[in-house]
């Protein structure tokens, strides 16, 4: 039940949440999924670091929920990118792109 | 937006807990299936596949966990744990509780009381808006030379003096002016019954000027004051307790001095007047007219409050926003110098120049320079008491949770963090401190209105919010003590041993008895200094009530008359002789006389006499005491009568004047004895007096006076003769004599009122009231110290004696006899006090010189005060010791042992 946050650079699952739902809305097992299938595998969400951080995007307004009838006739709740959200992750596309950039340029200068 | 958004979403958890649980229950749930449907697709079972992601995430509960922790409200959703949890343990342990609290409620609320006193006295503004623009002019020099005073030569000013200050509008939005009625109180008639009552006469703006609201009616207006209406506003409280707070008292009649008022106001409730030392109960109009002369002066023409040479108007005025207390001061000095010498002639350059100052118009004038040192040194001495409590509260604290170690140590090792039960501890704490301080609070209502009894003031010590904000902030300092204190034991115990060793044993850790005997110890010397500080209070409270007088003061009844009706000496002479016969025969007097200045009232009347018509010389030339008597003055008081005679009823007006003087006067004018016959008195040989009498040194204005030459005129030889006050004796209850005096004045004159009747003890005993205040407040202090240390230092020895019960029973199966065992539990609490004696002593030394102002006729490092606090504390050891001591004494090995 530990969850490792050494698997994804700190910070980032944030990011990653918000860029799986700029493209549609979905439920928490989609964007589970979604990230898996994006990374090939690479990165594997538990549920508690999940929904720990699709709570805090939710408080902070980047994102809104709401109970829709899922593909298999169930409730789920669906979580669509606001307005604040979609600017925050522009901004933190733009600013991890520069830090790639910059540290590729260091790794490289070696 | 988004802390709105969180502080939402964190509320509707708290207050909606089952939906948002049951919403998140919903979410994880599907979250699962569709992961295990995920895997069922790829074949598995549904059970394999439920398990596999289980496996792969983790349990549902844990995740919801990670889930909620993740939230603010999940930290107030644990203090409310933490509380109902910490309500729980403290309700399991009733005793333990409740003793904490009383102990912290005496701490607490002792130093609360305290508090308000020194909050009215000092601190607290007038209850009136914007009382910091408002300022009472002083002279701190005093007036110029050659003119007459009230006394209160520092506050007092002449009638030209307010007219061209009122005047100056850019520095004073308003300037009131208020003149006292009488010294103390005037007489006053609302119908039949007359009375007394505390009045003031006061310029038009008075109450608008101030701010005061009204509960009925209306206050002054400008034409009153010009027109001196006689009209009359009543406090609240003399409303309440006069007239029943009924609405029909507006436009009833008072007579003051017989001079008849219209009530047209009451004032709002709590405003007492700008000097409330002792509340004002009504106010009238500046009067022009020689029966309502200011301070009750005799009805002469001279002491009308516009005769310029009359310095009697005191003074307050509401600056105008903006301008300060120096600009002010800057602006008025200019005016009030030309003022201040309008009406006394010519101005001498060189003389005494007088200087206008402000005081600010907070706490209670008068009252604020006496008691500024005093009400420092009782706090001081009642945080002491609070320290006390404070230790003895966390030794028990610190005893009750290391029989919780057990409890602490099988929590950690459940799991719970250190941070968790430092949460717990703190949460005890702080509960425990709160029913203190509620407690407390209650306390120090009882203990300021006692505080206000005992100190003779007439209003009430106001709790407000800044007595408050005291009480919250010791009691706030006082719970992070304690939660602190217990927990650095409690947690420092390594989980595993606590858990493995026996109960009897699990508690000997030499560290913290150590500790223990440290607090008790510093206790000690905290019980030392203020047992020292009270019995230094105590011993000049007894010095000052052992002085001799040099009368028999048991037995004498005093009380004041005014005759106001009476303009001519014939009438007044008359009165008093009318007056002294019909009360000799009222039954229970054995002997009736007169005094112009009461005895014990602080009030006297000073000059200098020429002797055989020569003025005195210096060093012989300080001013001498005077007092109009009656005839048989030093029958009626006791004073022996050393050489010639007493004043007698043949003293009258026509006949040859004779003048007592006392031993000191004859001694120093007259030392070979021969004072009789000689003449005192100045300017012509006719106006000279006779010296028929010596009599004892007595006490005149207080008790701890020194006594000085004093002559005794007989009263009805004097022009214009002063209103008298009337001395009886009685055999019996002199309180008991009062019906019967009431009676004779009320067949003499219905408009008489009784003035301040009292015993002349209690009268005398008035001079020390301060003193008196102060011994009692330490002496309860110190019970109340002796009692804590008593309990802390029992508490400590049980608990060790309780602790050692199987050492003692090896010693004793080993040979020790009983007294050996005695002796090692005494031998503890002696080493305890005898180190707290050496570290009490020198800080007592050293407070008892800051005390050195409130001493009287005890020095500071008066052995017998010292030598009685050491006994006392080492009586507090020894009582305290006994029961554990015989406890220990009485083991029986056998038991003893079987406990290991």
């Amino acid at each position: 039940m530990q969850d490792k946050p050494s698997d994804l650079v700190q910070g980032t699952l944030d990011m990653l949440i918000l860029k799986t739902l700029a493209l549609e809305p979905m439920h928490g097992y989609g964007i589970s999924v979604r990230i898996e299938q994006m990374s090939k595998g690479v990165f594997r969400l538990n549920a508690g670091s999940l929904f720990l951080a699709i709570q805090r995007l939710d408080r902070d307004g980047l994102i809104d929920g709401e109970w829709k009838p899922s593909e298999n006739n169930r409730r789920a709740r669906y979580y669509a990118l606001t307005e604040k959200g979609r600017k925050r992750l522009n901004n933190e596309t733009r600013e991890w792109g520069r830090q790639v950039a910059a540290i590729a340029r260091i790794l490289e200068a070696s | 937006m988004s802390l709105l958004r969180t502080l939402g979403s964190g509320l509707q958890s708290l207050f909606r807990k089952e939906q948002v649980n049951q919403e998140l229950d919903e979410e994880l749930g599907e979250y699962l299936e569709m992961a295990a449907d995920e895997k069922m697709k790829q074949g598995m079972s549904r059970q394999d596949a439920l398990r596999a992601v289980r496996l792969e995430g983790g349990s549902l509960d844990g995740t919801k966990e990670i889930v909620r922790s993740g939230g603010w409200e999940s930290v107030v959703d644990t203090l409310w744990r933490d509380l109902l949890f910490a309500a729980r343990m403290l309700r399991k342990s009733p005793g333990f509780t409740l003793v904490a609290m009383l102990t912290l409620a005496l701490g607490v609320g002792g130093n609360t009381a305290v508090f308000s006193v020194m909050n009215t006295v000092l601190l607290r503004y007038l209850p009136l808006p914007n009382p910091r623009q408002l300022v009472f002019l002083r002279l701190p020099d005093g007036p110029p030379d050659g003119l007459s005073t009230t006394g209160d030569d520092d506050r007092s000013f002449s009638y030209p003096v307010f007219e061209a200050l009122r005047k100056e509008h850019a520095v004073f939005s308003d300037l009131m002016a208020y003149v006292p009625l009488a010294v103390d109180k005037v007489a006053v008639r609302i119908g039949q019954d007359p009375e007394e009552a505390e009045g003031d006469m006061v310029s038009g703006n008075f109450f608008s000027g101030l701010g005061v609201s009204f509960t009925r009616g209306r206050g002054f207006a400008l034409e009153d004051e010009t027109a001196h209406a006689s009209v009359v506003v009543l406090s609240y409280s003399y409303w309440t307790t006069r007239f029943g707070r009924s609405p029909s008292a507006i436009g009833q009649t008072i007579y003051v001095k017989g001079v008849p008022f219209t009530v047209i106001g009451v004032t709002a409730q709590g405003f007492y007047g700008v000097e409330p030392a002792s509340s004002t109960d009504f106010w009238i109009p500046l009067q022009s007219r020689p029966e309502l002369n200011a301070w009750g002066e005799e009805p002469s023409l001279d002491a009308l409050y516009g005769n310029p040479k009359w310095w009697c108007i005191q003074l307050i005025g509401r600056l105008v926003p903006g301008v300060t207390e120096s600009q002010a001061l800057a602006k008025l000095d200019p005016v009030f110098q030309s003022a201040a010498f309008i009406g006394l002639g010519t101005h001498d350059p060189k003389a005494k120049k007088s200087i206008l100052a402000f005081t600010s118009a907070q706490g209670i004038q008068g009252l604020r320079d006496d008691y500024h040192k005093p009400i420092q040194i009782l706090l001081a001495m009642v945080g002491l008491v609070l320290a006390i409590a404070c230790a003895n509260v966390s030794m028990l604290l610190v005893a009750r949770n290391a029989t919780r170690a057990r409890e602490f140590s099988l929590r950690m090792a459940l799991g719970a963090g250190r941070g968790r039960l430092l949460r717990q501890t703190l949460t005890e704490s702080f509960l425990l401190v709160a029913g203190g301080a509620a407690f407390g609070w209650m306390f120090a209502i009882s203990g300021s209105q006692a505080l206000a009894a005992w100190s003779g003031m007439e209003i009430p010590f106001v709790l407000d919010s800044r007595v408050l904000l005291f009480t919250l902030a010791i009691s706030i300092s006082c719970a992070i003590v304690f939660g602190l204190a217990p927990l650095r034991m409690a947690v420092s115990v390594p989980v595993g041993v606590t858990l493995k060793i026996s109960n009897a044993t699990a508690r000997r850790d030499q560290r913290s008895s150590w500790l223990g005997k440290v607090v008790v110890a510093s206790q000690m010397a905290l019980c030392l200094i203020l047992l020292v500080g009270s019995g230094l209070l105590v011993r000049s409270l007894r010095n000052y009530q052992t002085l001799p007088l040099g009368l028999r003061v048991d037995g004498l009844l005093v009380f004041g008359t005014d005759p106001f009706s009476l303009h001519s000496d014939e009438e007044k002479e008359h009165f008093y002789q009318n007056l002294l016969a019909r009360l000799r025969e009222a039954p229970g007097v054995e002997s009736a006389t007169l005094l112009s200045h009461r005895l014990g009232s602080g009030w006297g009347w000073n000059s200098v006499w020429a002797i055989d018509g020569v003025m005195p010389q210096a060093p012989f030339s300080e001013s001498m005491s005077a007092n109009h008597v009656g005839p048989y003055f030093c029958h009626t008081l006791g004073i022996p009568i050393l050489r010639g005679r007493d004043v007698t009823d043949a003293d009258t007006r026509s006949a040859p004047k004779v003048v007592l003087v006392n031993e000191t006067f004859s001694k120093r004018f007259f030392p070979k004895g021969d004072a009789l016959g000689h003449s005192v008195g100045k300017n012509k040989p006719e106006n000279r007096l006779t010296i028929v009498g010596v009599i004892g040194d007595s006490k005149y204005k207080r008790v701890d006076e020194k006594s000085k030459p004093t002559l005794y005129f007989p009263f009805a030889q004097h022009t214009p003769i002063p209103n008298m006050q009337v001395e009886l004796r009685t055999s019996g209850d002199p309180d008991a004599l009062l019906p019967s005096v009431r009676a004779v004045l009320h067949d003499l004159d219905p408009n008489l009122p009784i003035q301040k009747p009292v015993t002349q003890r209690a009268q005398f005993d008035e001079s020390y009231s301060q003193a008196r205040l102060f011994a009692r407040l330490s002496i309860f202090f110190g019970v109340i110290a002796v009692l804590l240390v008593a309990t802390g230092l029992y508490g400590t020895l049980a608990y060790r004696v309780d602790r050692r019960t199987s050492e003692i029973g090896v010693r004793m199966a080993l040979g020790a006899q009983q007294g050996q065992v005695l002796w090692l539990i005494l031998r503890e609490s002696l080493l305890v006090s005898g180190a707290a004696t050496l570290a009490g002593v020198p800080v007592a030394i050293a407070g008892a010189r800051l005390m050195r102002s409130m001493l009287f006729g005890v020095q500071p490092g008066d052995m017998i005060s010292f030598l009685l606090a050491l006994f006392g504390v080492i009586l507090v050891a020894l009582a305290a010791s006994i029961i554990p001591a015989r406890r220990a004494m009485r083991v029986d090995p056998v038991v003893a042992l079987r406990y290991e």
